[in-house]
Formats: C-alpha cells, structure tokens, sequence
C-alpha cells in the first residue's frame, strides 16, 4: 500500500501599511515594548475599531491577482478565544465573506508548473506578541510578558485547499505568495521577520483513496527550510503510523526547530469553539466596482507573465524563476543587458552569477551610480570577441564596482586585452622557448601536459592579455618546427 | 425546556470560575431565559433567507486614510496594568 | 426661585446679562449633591475642586462676553461607562474599581469644547445591565421621588442626580430602556437619539448595535440643546452617521398612532392611562390619532435577551485582569483570567455573558442567534411599514410605575420585562423619547414615550415639545434643594 500526502497551507501575510488594521497608530519596527498603542489596538474600554482603506486595497489587489473571485457585500466577524496576547479576546476577522475566494496562485519547481488552487483570502488583525520567561522552555515559564505593538496590524490569511502534495511544493508555494505580495508591494514579506508566517494541515490517505486521512495541523513555522523540514517529518510520522496500525489523532502539533520534531500541543477534544458572529461595531463592507476597478488599475506586471516574458528571451523556465524571485532592478538589469546583447544565457549568468556574487562578497547593497548596465553588455560583448579573457572580466568587473571607469579603460589602464598580433606573440614564445629548453624537450618526449605550462608563462609575462588558445597553438607550432 | 446546554462548558467558553452554587443558580436561571426565548423558534417570517445585517439603519462602512495619528504614550497605555516589568505587561504563564 | 430649576436657555440668558453667575449655580448645584448624596447615592464621584476653577472661567467668560455655547458652565452629570480622561470609569464594577480612563469619549470631548462643567460620574447597573441600579458593585440608587423605589436603570443615578437637582442635565447610555424607563421613573425627559447620530467612540460597550447615548433632562428643549452638542458624524466610530435630519409634521397635520401591542396585557391601567391621556388632548387639538398594530413587538424581549447578551458576551471579553481593571491571580494566565473575571463580575453580568456565550456557540447560533437576526430585520421593516402611516407612535414607556427596591430581583425575567415597551426603539434604531406626563396614586411620576422614523429626532423633540407645553407636568420631588 503506497500512502499519498495532502497538505494545506495558511498563510499570514503581514502588510506594509503605515498604520495599523482598525486604528491609525503606526506599524512599528522597534524593540521598545508597548510604545505605539492607542485605546483600540490595547482594547481599552469603549474604543472601537475604524478600519484601514490601504489594507483593504492591498487584500483586494492580492485576491484579484490570484484569480480569486471578490466578495462585493463583505462583513467582518469576530472569532472569540482568551489569549492574553489577544486584547479584546475576540480577533477581528472574516468568516463566511472574505474578500476573496476561488483563486489560484501557479508555482514553478524546476523546469515545470503546477497550479496551487485557493479557497480563501481574508482581511484580519495581529495579536501582541508574548515572551515566556523561566527556563527558557515554554513548559516551566514562570511569566508571560506582553508587548502589544503587533497588536491591531492588518494581516492577510491566505488558504490552499488541500492539493499539495510534497514538502517542495509547499516551499516553492509560498516562494511564490511571497513574490507576489512583493510585486503588488503590498507587504516588505521578509520571513526572518515574520512578514509571513505558515500553518500546514497535513494527512496521508493510501493512493487513489477518495477520502483523505485524519489531519494534523502543524503550528509555528517561520523559514522556509522548518516548512520542508516539519512537513518531511510530518508524512514520515504519520505514514510510520498508518504502517503499523496506529491511530492518528486530529490534533495540533508544534515544529520544534531545535529538536527537529513536531510535537503534540492540543487535540481537537478540547478544540476551540470560536463563536463567530459578526462585529456589531463594524457595518457591512461593500466593494464597488469603482473600488475594484481602481484597485485594478494599480496592478502591476505578476510574476506568472515576467516569467513568460523571461523564457521568451531565450531563458529556461527554471532560469525564468529564479529571476521573477530577484530583485526588481536585477530583472530590470536582466532585460536591457539582454536587449543589447541578444545573449541570454550571458546575460543571466553575468548578472545572477558573478555580478550579485560580487556584490555579496563585498557587501554592496546596491549599484554605484556611475555602473551603467551597458558595461555589462560591453564586457560580454568583449569576451565574445576575444577581447578579453574570463579571468579578465572578472576583473574588470570588480573594478567597475569600484571605480567610476568604463570596461575599456579599466582593460587599457590595466593592460587586459588580448593580445591577439600573431607576430608579437610569436616573439614573446621564441623567448620562452629558449629559456626553457629543457621543457621543450621533455614535451618532445611525450609529456604534453608542459604545454599548459608554457602557457601560462606565456600568460604570466603578457599580464594575460595574450588569447590563451592561441598561444597554446603558435607554442605547439614552434616545438614543432 | 429538552435542557440540552452545560453550564460548565458555557463557563469555561466565557472564561468564568463559577463556584458550584453560582453554577446551579445560573444553570436555572438561564433555562428560564432559555424557555422564554424559545418563542423566537415558533416565528415563522416571509422568507428564511432574510439578509443578516448588524448596523440597524444598514449603513455601509466607511475606510479611512492610511495616515499615523498619535495616542497614547508608553505610561498612559501601562497606567492601569495590574504588574508590569521593563515596559511590558506581565501575566502567569500562559502556555498552551 | 431656584435657579436650579430652571432649563438651560433660561439660566445661559440669566448668565449672558450677568444676573447669575456659573460659579453661583455650581455652587447650587453641589450643595444639592451634599445635601442628597448620603440618601441618594446617584453619584459615584463628584468633581468639586476642579469644577469651581472651571466655574470661574466660566464665570470670566461670561464677564468678557466671550462665552459663545448654551452649555458654557452648565453642570452636568456623566454616567459612569462614559470615559473621561484621567478619572475613573468604573461602570459600577468590581472589574473597573480602580480604572482611570487614558482618553475622553467622543461625547465628552464635544462638551468640554463648549465649556460644560461634568458634576460628576453617576451610579448605574453594573455595565449598564439592569432596569432599577441595583445592580452596581458600589450600592444602589434611589428614586429622588420616594427613597423606597428604584430610580429605573441603567442610567438611574444620571436620572437620580437631575431629579434631585445635583446637576442641570445628565448623559445617560440606552441599549434597552435605560434612558428612557429612569427618566419616567424619576418625573424627567429621556431621549435616545437615533442609533449613530451620537458617537459610540469612548462610550464602554454593553450591546454595540444597541447602545445609544443620550440625555435626561427636566425639559425637552434641554435634551434638544445637549443632543445638538453631542451629536454628528465620528470618524472613530464606524457606526456613527452624518446626522442629516428629516423634516417629518410636527404640528396638527402630523399622524399619530397608539401602539396595539404596548397597550395589552402586562401593561397597567396607570401607563395606559397616561398615553390615553395625551392622545385625548392631542385629539382636541385636532391631531389624527389611530391604533397601529406592529405585531413583532410580543417577540421584542426575547429578541432583545439574545441579540444585546450575545454582544456583550464578547463585548466584555477584554476584562481579563491583564491589561487594566482588577487581577485575581492564578497559576496561569487562563486561571487568573477566570479568576479576575469570577471575582469581578456581578451576577446579572455574569447571566448575561453566559446567555450570549451560548447563544452563539457551536450548534446553537442559528437557532438563537441567527433567529433574533432575523426577527431583528421583521421588527425593522414592520415599524417602516408603520412609518409609512403615522408619523409618530405612542405607547407606555414603562408598563408600570417605579417598583420598590427589591422587588424584582429574585427573577430575571420579571425585571427583563419592564423594558417591553423600550427596547424595540433599540432593535430598529429610532429615536424615541419619554415625556413625564402624570403622577400615580403612590405619588410617583409616570412618561408616556414617542417614537418616530431614523433620523427624524429634531421633528420629534418639536413635537414633544407640543406635548409637555399641553400637559404641563411641571413637578419635581421634594427635600432636596
Ligand atoms: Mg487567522
Ligand atoms: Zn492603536
């Protein structure tokens, strides 16, 4: 009997707004506890919530990218649990009219595509943020302490339905979501710090099975590698399980990065009944088509059509990827490089190769002004003459990091281009080979591998300006001679 | 009334600590309550479907600006805290 | 004369041409308060240092002729779920015994824009859940017009206080009566404005589609003068609207219907008295008067007793002894939740909280609350329906007189049922007012209530105007000035 994984995911997206979901205090990045608050978001009594236009927008341009119908009369419901992080102990949130519903997001693993299908995406607030203090281990906390600047920030809940099939689906899934609230530029989705944060509901059923298996719900997870990581070991338990005849409990469970296991954190006899009812403080939303169309209107280019626009230059859909996942001006970069170069498979190798290993290995955020985009043209135009070596370019091109200089210059300045004058280098060999008659002979003998070496004396002494496959063959000429 | 309701579970649901006597109390007094309101479930109206609307004069909600306005400072929001340390609330543990 | 009798456009003229001065009526007004306080106990806090500076500015105003609002050091009581900034708001809790409010209500910022002077916080039911102010956590208050009645509930200190002539008007909250059945119990005017005329923003939540803000006053043009204060559009309040008013008759072409059902069974002689009493004189003044039958308004309590517990059930959620308000400890932060919330809690809060919890929980809702629901929308459009043939209704606004302190708090339900002819202004959101008409047997004041359509609040105070000039009631209970 082979078993069969179905996974669904949730994700929480947190949004750039300035200010918070139902209040017009900030959105704060700082480590001083409870400093942008105000009655609603510390759910002092007698304050209510009005909510944000630009997280309204922002959900809305999320559910028409993915193809998501929009709920036009939409309501907010309020999902009643006690957490002392929740200050209301009712969440703001959306039940049986989200904003978006039935759309589809499309993934790339490798050289294909897959097409994740979405039930649901809805507008919700964050909680406070708890830290346990004790031991260090949440079981012997002999304290809670809260801070409630999270409280209140628009938060974007976005459900798969449950068609995933692999822990590398799941993470190119959510590389995927993370693009896109990127490019609408409706969230900075930056995971270390926890911009975007998943829940994986996870069951094996034997294959072709109609019904799916008991799901487990797998909580805290922040990084991509604990999502494959928690998911891997999740099908692994539970298959173990079904294997031996063991019965798996509807449950949730909670990925332990340190021990790399998931672990029991409660079962669903003592789930929680939420009681959601829609918020008396908050009328029906309804969505115009105005509303929408002028949402629409903001959309900008989705990562599915740079793709297509990618492979039609020429790229490899894996290649395609891997550029609609980089920053906005390296895909810009990408495109007026190979505009001018017609080369593609340069282009992308310059630029998403050396050029950003470059920039990392000396901790340069963004481009000098002076760096034109044309120097990268030049230097791959200058390889493909000849003009210059690889080893040389890459030279070159740390130089332009650098220095406010053209690719010529830094080639002339440094004495770079090859040397590609038959005469003069015919010169240069007749010399090494007087100096080093002895290796002259024993290359006569049958060791050829001392061509490589004359090579590289030839290279030494012409600053590598000499095209090194034509020294290789004048060299071969003269022993022969 | 059939008493199909648990006066425990409501509790616990509600986040109350009801002494025994309060829950027998309670328990009959929210029965009665409960008869009476049964009333409701009689009512037969023109259609089941009515549209479920909470703001009475059905207005529709208003978005507002994405604009900072300024509240309460650090002190004013730990004023009435029970306990607090180094700037944040502190309650008992609170784990799962 | 006593000038704490008199109504705010008289004293603002006595204050304007310098007869009398702020400071002297304050002074007035808190020898009242001494005097009544100890038999009383309308009031919670009473402000007197701060007010007798504030009453010479006033004063100092008036003497530069600079003063420019009617309520310019008008003394007025504040019942105590409205939150004044730097005072306690306690909503007669054991929950909030200790709550200093960080912010002003929307309505307390627009009176201290137009200079008023708050008295004091007033006595209420515990979170404004009750009909006699017997259920306050700091003791109860009685009836100005005989010590051994109730004062009506919830604003029944605020009704107390103005009967008593320690203030010249008060704010009151009404979610079910609880303006309208004290100031009937107390000989005074008790308006509810139209649901979302006046902002709920800083007002400590009971039922939020329910809940409304309003006055009690000794006469109708002093509830218009506070409601124009106090009313307009709030951008903190999602449910608050633009108080654009309809203009509806008011003079003898207006129509006027007697409500069937609110002249049945379960309503006394005494109340049917005074509204046949009012139609008869309005009928000698050559009004239209007729029966309207609106056949929902038998369902009205057992809608009310679902619709406001549930609310409030999460309303009150966020007294969880973490945030502010009282802490009873415990080994975690759920015990010392249920702790906090056992200890804090009066009984009546607790029924309700409970009531509500499990009208919405799991397997229940659509038999209670999604019901009320819908009763709630056949209510709305059976008072359109009427609206379409009279332009106010009449009934009771309370089905008997003040009952003794004591009486009704053995059962629930006998308490829930003097709010029968109140709460379906509530449900509908209409504004709806009670005028003292008469005096019982027992020498005890009794308020025949109209109603008219949303947003027609300034045509029915004129019309309320016409009645109290016919019926001059014109009496006050004695001893306490
Ligand atoms: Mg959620
Ligand atoms: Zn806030």
């Amino acid at each position: 009997m082979s078993l069969q994984p179905t996974i669904g995911i949730e994700t929480h997206i947190e949004l750039n707004t300035n200010t918070k979901m139902f209040c017009r205090c900030g959105v704060v990045d700082t480590e001083d506890p409870n400093v942008s608050l105000c009655p609603t978001c510390l759910g002092l009594p007698g304050a209510l919530p009005v909510p944000n236009k630009k997280a309204i927008e922002s959900i809305t341009l999320l559910a028409l990218s993915t193809g998501c119908e929009i709920t036009r009369k939409g309501m907010f419901h309020r999902k009643n649990y006690f957490y002392p992080d929740l200050p209301k102990n009712y969440q703001i949130s959306q039940f049986d009219l989200p904003v978006g519903l039935n759309g589809e997001l499309e993934i790339v693993i490798e050289e294909s595509t897959d097409n994740i299908q979405i039930e649901r995406v809805h507008m919700e607030e964050d909680t406070g943020k708890s830290t346990h203090s004790g031991s260090g281990r949440i079981e012997s906390a002999t304290s809670t302490a809260l801070d409630f600047n999270r409280s209140g920030v628009p938060l974007v809940e976005i459900v798969t339905k449950p068609v995933i099939t692999s822990s590398k689906q799941a993470v190119a899934y959510i590389e995927e979501l993370r693009q896109l609230a990127i490019d609408l530029n409706i969230s900075e989705g930056r995971l270390e710090k926890g911009n975007l944060r998943f829940d994986a509901n996870i069951s094996v059923a034997p294959e072709g099975s109609s019904e799916l298996g008991t799901k487990v719900e797998i909580k805290n997870m922040n990084s991509l590698r604990s999502l494959e990581r928690a998911i891997d070991y999740e099908i692994e338990r539970q298959t173990k399980a079904v294997e031996d005849g063991v019965e798996i409990i509807q449950e949730t469970r909670h990925w332990d990065e340190n021990k790399e296991l998931t672990s029991t954190m409660r079962s669903k006899e003592g789930s929680a009944d939420y009681r959601y009812f829609s918020d008396p403080d908050l009328p029906n939303m309804y969505l115009s088509e105005d509303f929408i169309n002028q949402v629409k209107s903001t959309m900008p280019q989705l990562p599915k059509k740079q793709r297509e626009e990618l492979v039609d230059t020429g790229l490899s859909l894996k290649q395609a990827n891997i550029l609609s996942k980089s920053d906005v001006w390296i895909k810009s970069l990408y495109f007026k490089v190979h505009k001018q170069t017609k080369d593609s498979e340069a282009s992308f190798n310059w630029i998403t190769g050396e050029l950003q290993g470059q920039m990392r290995k000396s901790n340069i955020e963004k481009l000098p002004d002076w760096f034109s985009y044309e120097y990268l043209s030049e230097i791959i135009e200058l390889i493909k003459n000849s003009k210059i070596s690889f080893t040389s370019a890459k030279v070159i091109l740390s130089e332009l990091l650098n220095t406010d200089s053209t690719p010529n210059e830094v080639a002339e300045q440094k004495n770079l281009f090859q040397e590609n004058d038959t005469d003069k280098i015919s010169e240069m060999i007749v010399q090494i080979l007087e100096e080093n008659q002895d290796v002259v002979e024993r290359i006569k003998t049958g060791e050829d591998k001392l061509v490589g070496f004359l090579v590289g004396l030839v290279m030494k002494q012409s600053n590598g300006s000499v095209n090194p496959g034509m020294a290789k063959e004048l060299l071969l000429k003269k022993i022969e001679d | 009334m059939s008493k199909d309701f648990d006066i425990k579970n409501i509790a616990k649901l509600a986040s109350i600590n009801l002494s025994e006597d309060e829950q027998k109390e309670l328990d009959n007094d929210l029965s009665i309550i409960l008869e009476h309101v049964k009333a409701l479930s009689d009512l037969k109206l023109d259609t089941e479907q009515k549209e479920i609307f909470i703001h009475p004069l059905e207005k529709e909600l208003e978005l507002q600006e994405d604009k900072l306005v300024e509240s309460l400072t650090h002190e004013e929001a730990l004023s009435n805290a029970p306990k607090s340390k180094d700037g944040k609330f502190v309650v008992p543990p609170s784990m799962e | 004369m006593d000038i704490t009798n008199l109504p705010i456009r008289k004293i603002n003229t006595l204050f304007s041409k310098k007869e009398l001065k702020p400071s002297e009526l304050y002074s007035q007004i808190f020898d009242n308060a001494a005097n009544s306080e100890a038999s009383l106990h309308a009031h919670l806090t009473l402000f007197e240092d701060e007010n007798i500076k504030k009453a010479k500015e006033s004063d100092s105003r008036f003497d530069s002729g600079t003063a420019e609002s009617l309520l310019d050091g008008i003394p007025i009581a504040i019942k105590d779920n409205i939150n004044i900034k730097g005072y306690k708001t306690t909503c007669s809790s054991k929950m909030l015994s200790n709550y200093t409010s960080p912010y002003d209500a929307t309505v307390i910022k627009k009176l201290k824009e137009s200079q008023t002077l708050f008295t004091g916080k007033t006595n209420l039911d515990e979170f404004a859940m009750g009909s006699s102010t017997e259920n306050s956590a700091f003791g109860l208050t009685r009836n100005p017009w005989n010590t051994d009645f109730v004062p009506g509930g919830s604003s029944g200190g605020s009704a107390a206080s103005v009967g008593a002539r320690s203030s010249i008007a008060a704010l009151g909250s009404d979610t079910g009566g609880s303006i309208r059945q004290p100031a009937s119990f107390c000989g005074l005017v008790g308006f509810k404005p139209t649901y979302g005329t006046v902002s709920r923003y800083g007002l400590i939540a009971f039922a939020s589609s329910l809940d409304q803000i309003g006055p009690i006053t000794k006469t109708v043009d002093d509830s218009r003068i506070i409601f124009s204060a106090i009313s307009g559009d709030d951008p903190r309040d999602a449910t608050s609207i633009v108080n654009n008013q309809v203009d509806i008759p008011s003079g003898k072409s207006a129509k006027i219907g007697v409500i069937k059902e609110l002249m049945e069974d379960g309503i006394s002689d005494e109340a049917k008295n005074e509204v046949n009493k009012v139609t008869e004189i309005l009928k000698s003044n050559g009004y239209e008067v007729k029966e309207i039958s609106i056949p929902i308004i038998e369902l009205a309590i057992s809608i009310y007793y679902l619709i406001a517990p549930a609310e409030c059930s999460a309303n009150l959620a966020r007294f969880d002894g973490v945030r502010y308000g009282l802490r009873v400890d415990g080994n975690t932060s759920y015990e010392m939740m249920e702790n906090t919330r056992a200890e804090g809690f009066g009984k009546e809060v607790k029924r309700r909280i409970l009531l509500g919890t499990y009208a919405l929980s799991a397997g229940y809702y659509d038999e209670y609350y999604g019901k009320a629901l819908q009763a709630r929308k056949e209510m709305i459009d059976e008072f359109t329906k009427a609206f379409d043939e009279v332009d106010y209704l009449i009934s009771p606004t309370t089905p008997t007189q003040a009952f003794k302190a004591g009486e009704k708090t053995s059962n629930p339900l006998e308490m829930y049922m003097s709010d029968l002819c109140t709460i379906p202004a509530n449900l509908a959101g209409l504004p709806a007012i009670s005028i003292p008409t008469g005096i019982t047997n027992e020498n005890l004041p009794l308020g025949v209530q109209v109603m008219s359509r949303a947003l027609s609040d300034h045509s029915l105070l004129n019309f309320s105007e016409i009645i109290e000039k016919e019926i001059q009631f014109n009496q006050q209970p004695k001893g306490w000035v």
